[in-house]
């Protein structure tokens, strides 16, 4: 009888497209809505929180404040007292230069830094050539690895850029002539994308022999890398005591990638709270939709219902033919929906830059599919019930 | 089967009917009233006090003026719909005590009822509303299709399986309706003006039919407003305001196919 009774619910589904149509694409609108609002939402999540552990959620900057005269930069001296930590610090010192190619002139950014500024620096990462080596930086050899923006202002890209030469000019009226052996990839994802970085990388020993007025070991930043398996948040304690019994305290300040983090979180759960909050609206509209086509269907087939009454159907055969449209339906709908829902997804994902994790929560396709799923049932098979309650005669009658 | 004869009068597939109003009565009926409310209150009395027993295997024709009650007699009768007072036996039990499911299985496995507006599903073929049911019996498919297809044969519908009612004239409709009712092979028959739509050499292939199955030994119930079909009956009941107001036996019953009234009995 189970069997009949599913062929019956399925020939009265195929029998009745227009309204089986109907139905489906309210199932399909409400599961798509939910399942993609909410897993775009865990998808941006995903992917900003990603980008900034990439950009290293072990690391700290100690900068000097820089509006206050009297705090001084940092010197060789404090790299050495912190250097019994377990970390690494990037010795960098920058200035601004004119950097001029065959026809560009172009505002630089100049870093001195170390050769193992790529092993502690995670953005830094070579797209063509090489970054100097121990030797150059030794010989204070002139040569300078370009930041993306950079080689594209000033050699129209990345490709053209790797053995040319390149003048540098400082406000002082000074001229050194480097070479450009490498050039770096633009940061990934969210955070570089937008800005425009015009910088390049040379070695300190360039830096202090071809810009004047620069004193030798003394730093504005120290940009610091903890190890993976250290507890930044101790390192970084430990920093700020060292620190603070060599200068005033209030004269620097440290910044922590995870500080940055707590406040992309509180952002990333607020977007959440909102897409949920859509979503939510989404399931509810869908779930309206399912339950107003379900009603007019049972009030249009109530007439049926008397008739199959009439002819000795038991109340409990009626309404299990109506579960299983029910069923059959939201649940061919529900699939259909998350699937559309996932290849949107995926398109989004493969779309946006900065979005390249692919999350899809069970727990979101549960939910999509078990509300709509359940107001199908319970209003397609609640009107059957009452209608199945009525005499065959006024069953045949109803309006 | 297409062309069942009269044979014995009480053939083995017809349950014996017995109860406490004595062995012969099918339907007992006393003191039936039923009420309409309308929208504004207004009550509208179909049934008004109506007694009646039918003895089993009886033919009898319901007669009576528009809106004098008798398609919802009938339809009480039929246990489509119940009486707002009064007690209906139907062989032996009181139909009131009856749960949802024995109504159910008195609708699908003893009574056929040809609706006065056939009440056809209109997206199934003829074929699949003549075995719907069948299907309420719980029959195998292939058992479904032969019956039905049996039944629409004895109707003379039988090139007419695959056509779905919107393809169907009213007559054929008719028919339809009344193979469903025949399908089940019911031990009472109850026809709402089963000859009203049909020209009248249809309808009296119909009533060759009825002829045949009341030799069966089946009991018929026909509502009709014409006296000459109501003649090939037993017996004519009168209805009046939603009571009975005569009934009377047929002195001369006609015989289908004979424009004149045969002489009745052996
Ligand atoms: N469902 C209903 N609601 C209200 N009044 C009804 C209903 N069915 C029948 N009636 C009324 O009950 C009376 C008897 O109707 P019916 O049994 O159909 O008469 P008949 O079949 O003899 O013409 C009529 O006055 C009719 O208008
Ligand atoms: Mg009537």
């Amino acid at each position: 009888m189970l069997l009949e009774n599913l062929k019956t619910a399925l020939e009265a589904l195929f029998g009745n497209r227009l309204r089986s149509l109907l139905t489906l694409s309210g199932v399909v609108i409400g599961v798509f809505a939910v399942t993609t609002t909410i897993s775009l939402g865990q998808i941006a999540t995903a992917g900003i929180t990603g980008e900034l552990q990439a950009f290293g959620a072990q690391s700290l900057f100690v900068s000097r404040i820089f509006d206050d005269p009297t705090s001084e930069p940092f010197s060789d001296d404090d790299i050495d007292a912190l250097s019994r930590l377990p970390i690494e610090i990037l010795r960098q010192r920058s200035t601004n230069v004119w950097a001029v190619a065959d026809e560009e002139r172009v505002r630089l950014g100049l870093n001195g830094t170390t050769a193992n500024a790529p092993q502690i620096d995670r953005t830094i990462d070579l797209d063509r050539g090489r970054f100097f080596d121990e030797g150059d930086a030794v010989r204070g050899a002139p040569v300078i690895v370009l930041s993306a923006d950079a080689a594209e202002e000033l050699y129209g890209g990345a490709a053209t850029a790797v053995g040319r030469e390149l003048v540098i000019e400082t406000s002082g009226g000074n001229r050194s002539f480097y070479t450009v052996i490498g050039v770096k990839k633009r940061i990934s994802g969210a955070l570089g994308a937008f800005a425009n970085d015009l910088s390049g990388d040379v070695p300190l020993e360039s830096l202090y022999r071809d810009v004047p007025g620069l004193t030798r070991g003394r730093y504005d930043f120290m940009p610091i890398t903890i190890a993976l398996d250290r507890d930044a948040s101790a390192i970084e304690r430990q920093v700020r005591a060292i620190l603070d019994r060599r200068r005033d305290p209030e004269s620097y300040q440290i910044q922590s990638i995870e500080g940055a983090l707590s406040l992309f979180n509180t952002i990333t759960v607020i977007l959440q709270a909102l897409l949920g909050g859509i979503g939510g609206i989404s399931l509810l509209v869908g779930g309206i939709g399912i339950l107003n086509i379900m009603l007019v269907s049972v009030t249009e087939r109530t007439r049926e219902i008397g008739l199959r009454k009439a002819l000795g159907a038991k109340p409990r055969t009626i309404l299990q033919q109506f579960l299983i449209e029910a069923v059959v339906l939201t649940v061919i709908g529900g699939l259909a929906g998350v699937a559309l829902s996932i290849a949107s997804l995926w398109a989004v994902v493969a779309a946006v830059p900065f979005l390249d994790v692919f999350v899809l929560n069970p727990w979101v396709i549960a939910l999509a599919l078990g509300v709509s799923v359940a107001t199908g049932v319970i209003f397609g098979v609640w009107p059957a019930r009452r209608a199945a309650a009525l005499s065959p005669i006024e069953a045949l009658r109803y309006e | 089967m297409a062309d069942a004869v009269a044979t014995a009068p009480a053939p083995a597939t017809v349950p014996s009917v017995a109860g406490p109003h004595g062995g012969d009565t099918v339907i007992a009926a006393r003191g039936l009233r039923k009420t309409y409310v309308l929208g504004g209150g207004v009550e509208v009395h179909a049934l008004r006090g109506l007694d009646l027993d039918v003895r089993r295997g009886e033919y009898a024709a319901i007669m009576g003026p528009s809106g004098s009650g008798k398609s919802t007699l009938l339809q009480i009768l039929g246990c489509l719909d119940l009486p707002t007072s009064g007690s209906y036996v139907l062989a032996g039990d009181e139909v009131a005590t009856l749960d949802e499911d024995a109504l159910s299985t008195i609708r699908n496995q003893r009574i056929g009822f040809v609706f006065q507006a056939y009440n056809l599903l209109g997206r199934a073929t003829a074929l699949d509303n003549v075995a719907l049911p069948l299907l309420y019996r719980g029959l195998p498919l292939r058992e479904r299709r032969a019956r039905a297809l049996e039944a629409l044969e004895r109707v003379g519908l039988g090139d007419r399986t695959h056509h779905r009612p919107n393809e169907l004239s009213g007559g054929q409709k008719q028919r339809v309706a009344i193979a469903r009712a025949l399908a089940t092979e019911p031990d009472i028959l109850l026809a709402d003006e089963p000859t009203g739509n049909l020209d009248s050499r249809t309808g009296d292939e119909i009533l060759g039919l009825f002829d045949d199955l009341h030799q069966e030994g089946r009991t018929i119930l026909m509502v009709t407003h014409e006296s000459d079909v109501a003649e090939h009956c037993e017996r004519i009941i009168r209805i009046r305001d939603g009571v009975v107001e005569a009934s009377e036996a047929v002195a001369q019953r006609r015989r289908p196919g004979h424009a004149e009234p045969a002489p009745t009995g052996a």
